[in-house]
């Protein structure tokens, strides 16, 4: 690629782009995420979703090379995260659900340092790519001002747009809508389906389940870290057995025992 | 008043809990604080009761030296009190997080004012209270009171504390009236820096050892005027001094109740005229320390520096430094450091100027150069000072954003390379800058000159790969202000293994440097036993600096990467 984007650098894998093997983290003997095993697909945009507590953020942050796993492996792009870990976050966008960030640098700085950490040079390209980007999150106003003044959506913005720069092959998002007005909320929807469709697998966590059932392709239920449902969200109304919203298959399906899989794990499980 | 006691308990229940599910590693720690603790006390003590016996053992002006230095230690205890009331006053009543539950509960202001100066109170005394204990206690000690000195001291140091709580919390509250709180917090800690700074200079210009050699004065008037103080009978201190004195001199102290009624009555009064202002005014100020302000960033000449110190660099680490330079130079609580650091200096080298060699019974060339020697060890353990305060907290200066580094492509290893090659060249000018400033003002041999120089060059990369690796081993990401991190207990095992590692140079290095000092004086050669002796301690030296690189840095990765 012309630009020196780190995606440049990430050879192309097909299928399975994120692997979760016998993922589990434990923390002072809770099993917080508990024998995980999950495939996404490439140019997948894939729900997780899960009541408070359920080990969404954990796993999510596991995948961003963030927390170490007790157990198992996260093969990212046909990499073993472990193995390989700048390999992988090369190829990586991590956006976390609360936007700390370095509150002394302006939002344009930010931009170039990140551009800095994933190896993209000064290039004309690059400088455009950050202008495209502050533009489209609508933060060109504020490019020359501290982000210590920036309110919550606007650094959550920020963070998003810093995700995207590198042009990554997975985006990970940990409740990507908090702190976002109805038009940071659209924006951000139509971002990540644009990004789906140029083949960039995006694995996103939510509470809001009117956002996974509008733009999700694939939703994974986890529920005290184990994943009890998956499937597309008229799979998962049909296992639930429920007719109407996915909040009602969602109740339906954590309200406490566990039911059967919309698709067999298994098949997903290569 | 039930809701002000509720809202002192989150404090209280937060503490009870904080000691009732402290595990096995946090025992330890506090085991080892509480030693270190008890050490410095047993100092502090051991100096305070030392210089109080020797007062005592100078006819006619023993006590008259032994008073005035009460007055001094009690006034510089109130200016130390009133400041950080105003600092810790900001944080407690504007900038807390919790601030906002507490001003959306249903209580009166004074009653959310009231709680949080006691918060003030509680997190700006206790650091000088115990300071000042074993200070008070060699008093005892040495002049034997009764019981009433013990009961006045109780007392009038919470009264003295009330009021330099009154006098701080109202300071803030009119400034944050007049600047917002986040600015306030700038212009506090500008001008207590550059007030401190200035302080420090004036009174280590004014030569204070002076005072126990009335020699250097002409007549004893002009000795008596030297020693008296900036004291005043509307000062609390002077109160305090004043009945306390009279309980160590024996003398009658009629004027004790006096002072008592005064300084109980003025610490009311500024109680009451605190509740007053804030009624008027801490709302109003709460209220617009919430608001954003739009910060535009100053930039040219920092570009050019930081495009200067970058450039040697590939893009990753360049970004770093891009962004560690920016942050510390955009934070005015940061950067007016540099200024105490300047003051700092200045006298360090200007002690070397005025040291009275002349009067040593030892041959001058011998005292030069054993001084310049152990200004090596002097000078290292100023560095280590710095590094706790400037090196020590740069992992931890990542914060909450620390996530942006672990998700990058960056490894760790880099990272805190970089923050080591970052702080590495300005250490080594500050270091080279003591030593061959303070050697030439000693007019020192060119070997003690190329010695010194060359073993505090190799320090320094000691001195900050131990900062750096001590940081990572204890990183604190959760702060409030950075400022924190090097008070914690990381802070205080960096500077006990740093002063170790410079001690333990200056004594490898010290026999060598003795008998090489000695022969080029007598002008006898040194045998060839003592040579091997020599390049054994040189090697012993060198081994140390390279495992004092290696192996923190090592260890600090270690934990850095495990940090959950």
């Amino acid at each position: 690629m012309p630009d020196g984007s780190a995606n440049s650098r990430c050879r192309s894998w097909t299928i399975g782009m994120i692997k979760l093997i016998h993922l589990t983290k434990i923390y002072k003997g809770l099993h917080a995420v508990d024998d995980l095993n999950l495939e996404v697909k490439e140019g997948t945009l894939f729900g997780f979703l899960g009541p408070n507590g359920a080990g969404k953020t954990t796993t999510i942050k596991m995948m961003a090379g963030i927390l170490k796993p007790t157990s198992g492996s996260i093969l990212i792009n046909g990499m073993d995260l472990a193995k390989e870990p700048q390999k992988v976050k090369q190829c990586v966008g991590f956006i976390p659900d609360r936007p700390y960030l370095y509150e002394k640098l302006t939002g344009m700085e930010f931009m170039k340092f990140i551009a800095g950490l994933y190896g993209m040079d000064h290039a004309r390209a690059t400088e455009e790519r950050i202008h495209h980007l502050l533009d489209l999150f609508d933060l060109a106003h504020w490019r020359d001002e501290l982000i210590e003044s920036y309110s919550h959506g606007m650094k959550q913005r920020l963070v998003m747009g810093s995700a995207l720069l590198p042009r990554p092959k997975v985006l990970v998002v940990d409740e990507p809508m908090v702190g976002l007005d109805p038009r940071g909320s659209r924006l951000v929807k139509d971002i990540f389906m644009e990004e789906s469709r140029r083949k960039t697998t995006l694995f996103m966590s939510t509470h809001s389940l009117e956002v996974a059932a509008e733009v999700c392709q694939e939703i994974a239920i986890i529920q005290a870290g184990k994943i009890i449902a998956r499937g597309s969200a008229e799979e998962l109304k049909k296992a639930a057995g429920v007719e109407g919203s996915l909040e009602s298959v969602f109740l339906k399906l954590t309200e406490g025992k566990r039911i059967a899989h919309a698709t067999p794990l298994s098949a997903s499980q290569s | 008043m039930r809701r002000l006691c509720l809202l002192l308990s989150p404090r209280i229940w937060g503490f009870r809990n904080g000691l009732s599910n402290a595990g096995g590693k946090s025992r330890k720690r506090t085991f080892v604080m509480v030693l270190v603790g008890l050490a410095f006390w047993a100092l502090l003590f051991g100096l305070s009761f030392r210089v109080l016996k020797y007062f005592q053992s100078v006819e006619v002006i023993g006590d008259v030296l032994a008073h005035h230095l009460l007055g001094m230690i009690l006034m510089v205890f109130f200016s130390l009190l009133i400041f950080s009331h105003i600092v810790t006053a900001l944080s407690t009543l504007y900038l807390s997080s919790d601030l906002e539950l507490c001003h959306a509960c249903p209580a009166a202001v004074e009653e959310v004012f009231l709680s949080r100066a006691v918060y003030t109170v509680m997190d700006s005394s206790w650091m000088v209270i115990v300071f000042g204990f074993p200070v008070m206690m060699a008093y005892a000690f040495v002049f034997n009171p009764g019981f009433g000195f013990y009961f006045s001291l109780l007392h009038m140091g919470l009264g003295v504390t009330l009021i330099a709580a009154g006098i701080g919390i109202l300071i803030t509250m009119i400034l944050v009236r007049i600047f917002p709180a986040q600015r306030t917090r700038d212009v506090i800690m500008l001008l207590g820096v550059c007030g401190l700074g200035g302080l420090y200079m004036m009174f280590r210009l004014l030569r204070p050892e002076r005072l126990v050699d009335p020699d250097a004065f002409f007549s004893i008037a002009q000795y008596m005027a030297a020693l008296q103080g900036p004291d005043s009978p509307y000062l609390p201190t002077h109160w305090m001094t004043e009945t306390l004195w009279a309980y160590l001199s024996g003398s009658s102290g009629k004027e004790a109740l006096f002072h008592c009624g005064l300084l109980w009555s003025t610490a009311g009064a500024l109680a009451v005229i605190n509740v007053w202002v804030a009624e008027a005014i801490y709302f109003s100020g709460f209220s617009r320390s919430q608001e954003a302000k739009r910060r535009r960033a100053g930039k040219k000449l920092l570009d050019f520096f930081i495009a200067l110190v970058k450039w040697p660099f590939k893009a990753e680490i360049g970004a770093i430094i891009d962004k560690d330079l920016r942050a510390f130079f955009r934070d005015n609580t940061q950067w007016s450091q540099l200024l105490l650091l300047g003051a700092l200096v200045v006298v360090y080298v200007y002690n070397f100027s005025v040291l009275p060699l002349d009067k040593s019974p030892i041959r001058i060339d011998f005292l030069q150069n054993e001084i310049a020697f152990f200004n090596v060890g002097l000078a290292g353990f100023v560095l280590s000072a710095v590094s706790v305060r400037f090196i020590f907290p740069a992992v931890s200066s990542e914060g909450a954003a620390f996530w942006i580094v672990q998700s990058s492509p960056v490894p760790l290893k880099r990272f805190l390379w970089t923050k080591f090659a970052l702080y590495l060249l300005p250490m080594l000018v500050l270091g080279e800058v003591l030593i061959v400033l303070t050697n030439h003002l000693l007019e020192v041999t060119p070997f003690m000159m190329a010695l010194s120089s060359v073993t505090m060059f190799l320090a320094v990369f000691g001195i900050v790969a131990l900062g750096v690796g001590m940081g990572a081993m204890f990183p604190n990401f959760k702060h409030q202000n950075i400022a924190q991190v090097a008070t914690g207990f990381g802070g205080l095992m960096f500077m006990i293994l740093s002063a170790a590692f410079v001690a333990l140079v200056v004594v490898l290095e010290a026999g060598p440097v003795y008998v090489l000092v000695m022969a080029q004086i007598r002008g006898i050669p040194v045998a060839g036993w003592q040579w091997f002796l020599i390049v054994l301690s040189f090697s012993a030296v060198l081994f140390i600096m390279v495992a004092a690189v290696y192996k923190p840095m090592k260890i600090g990765l270690k934990a850095l990467s495990e940090h959950e």
